[in-house]
């Protein structure tokens, strides 16, 4: 009697296998210098915002009022395809997903610690910066917040820092103007269900 | 004998080819340090290194009688027994041990992980290079492979690098039907690059050496075994990226 194959599905257990020896589709940049883009015309004022309404915001922090933007809220799809296939088709969409409803020409994903998992735009100046000011707008028990900063003319990076299955992830993306925090709220949204394993 | 002699066995072999190798035992029963030391319990390891920032890694790293060979131990954590918490919850702390052993000039860093892919487990594999599989010959044990590739799928989400060297079959008893036909399913069962040529036989050699606190390759008649290991380590040098500076390799399972 075979001792294996009438225990599990031996299909299934080649496709596993055969994914795990193909190399990762996720380019490794390496993070090796500060610089930012060429076009870095300095820092516009770095922000953290969240679904709360605003006036909650100006309430509970002295000084000068957060830079925001006035913007019309762009009008967006209610959520990523929920057809699920491997990580990184996942977040292909929801790279596209971010291109059209938001005008995001540059999307890329880190790990916690800085390191790439997901960037087919070569953002790799933008990733420390990323990496830092997601660290710098992290506070201890607080949920995770987003930073905006202008890296150059008409273009603003921005940093959100998601709590997924897979830890924290965070989001750089570049657009013309700062997301309005309802937009922020349905990209971590979408962002949680995209780096979530399946069901 | 599973990952654990298997662990000894491998580094001492890269060790004597050389290679500049460090041992870290991330099981949390510390069976590396109980196999060499009869000290270890007493040494500040790995799981300590990972409790507290403070400590510097020097005070870690335990040298052998052969130079190209330094261990880490288990160490005495509190709550190592548990595992030390959930997956994501040591990896900064897991990063920064193994930046520290790149920096001190380790050409490799071989971590005897427990077995499972959570908690501790999770974040060495979530930070290493390349991953080794050493999976007993026997019917049980193989079923539980396709779990395993589904995490190792996770995982790599987290750490797109990972290079997944494959699996190493051990205490395969060529006397013994049951082993020898779950040696050759899963050989079958997967893809031909996926299983390593070399196998670990079961050997009274492996007992005699782990109760002398040596590799079985010191013992005068280990010569046979020396022969296997370095079968293995050639396997594995010509999977891994020969232009990395240091080699942070995990043994799961």
């Amino acid at each position: 009697m075979d001792p294996i194959n009438p225990w599990l599905d031996p299909a299934e257990v080649r496709r596993l296998a055969e994914r795990l020896m193909k190399p990762s589709a996720a380019p490794m940049v390496p993070v090796s210098d500060a610089g930012f883009d060429e076009d870095f015309v300095g820092f516009a004022g770095v922000v953290t915002s969240s679904p709360a309404p605003p006036e909650m915001n100006e309430n509970a922090v002295a000084g000068p009022p957060p830079v925001r933007t006035p913007d019309p809220e762009p009008e967006i799809p209610p959520t990523v395809n929920p057809i699920r296939g491997p990580f990184l088709e996942r977040v292909s969409r929801f790279r596209d997903w971010m291109r059209n409803a938001f005008g995001a020409s540059g999307v890329f994903l880190l790990d916690r610690e800085g390191d790439v998992i997901f960037d087919e735009g070569g953002h790799g100046k933008l990733h420390l910066l990323a990496r830092s000011l997601a660290s710098a707008a992290r506070r201890p028990g607080a949920p995770s917040g987003n930073v905006h900063v202008k890296v150059g003319a008409g273009a603003t990076l921005e940093v959100i820092p998601v709590d997924t299955a897979y830890g924290c992830l965070i989001l750089g993306a570049v657009v013309s103007n700062p997301l309005q925090p309802s937009s922020i709220a349905q990209v971590m949204t979408s962002l949680a269900k995209v780096a979530s394993p399946p069901a | 004998m599973g990952k654990t002699t298997v662990s000894i066995n491998l580094a001492h072999a890269f060790a004597r080819a050389g290679v500049k190798t460090l041992l870290v035992d991330a099981d949390p029963q510390g069976s590396v340090g109980l196999s060499l030391t009869r000290q270890s319990r007493l040494l500040t390891g790995f799981y300590d290194y990972l409790e507290d920032p403070g400590i510097p890694m020097e005070r870690l790293i335990v040298p052998t009688r052969l130079e190209t060979f330094s261990l880490v131990t288990c160490g005495q954590a509190s709550d190592y027994e548990a595992g030390g918490g959930g997956m994501g919850a040591h990896l900064a702390r897991v990063r920064a041990f193994l930046r520290g052993v790149e920096a001190r000039g380790f050409d490799l860093c071989l971590l005897d992980t427990a077995a499972g892919l959570f908690g501790v487990t999770g974040d060495v594999i979530a930070s290493s290079d390349a991953v080794m599989i050493p999976q007993q010959a026997e019917p049980l044990g193989i079923r539980s492979v396709p779990k395993l590739l589904e995490g190792l799928n996770r995982l790599r989400v987290m750490n797109p690098r990972l290079n997944v060297l494959g699996v190493c079959l051990t205490m395969v008893q060529q006397d013994l039907a049951e082993s020898t036909e779950a040696a050759h399913a899963l050989r079958k069962l997967l893809p031909q690059d996926m299983v390593f040529q070399t196998q670990i036989p079961r050997d009274g050699l492996f007992v005699r050496a782990s109760a002398r606190g040596l590799p079985i390759g010191v013992l005068e008649e280990g010569y046979g075994a020396l022969a296997v290991f370095d079968s293995l380590r050639l396997e594995i040098d010509s999977k891994l990226d020969p232009h990395h500076p240091t080699h942070r390799a995990t043994h799961a399972l």
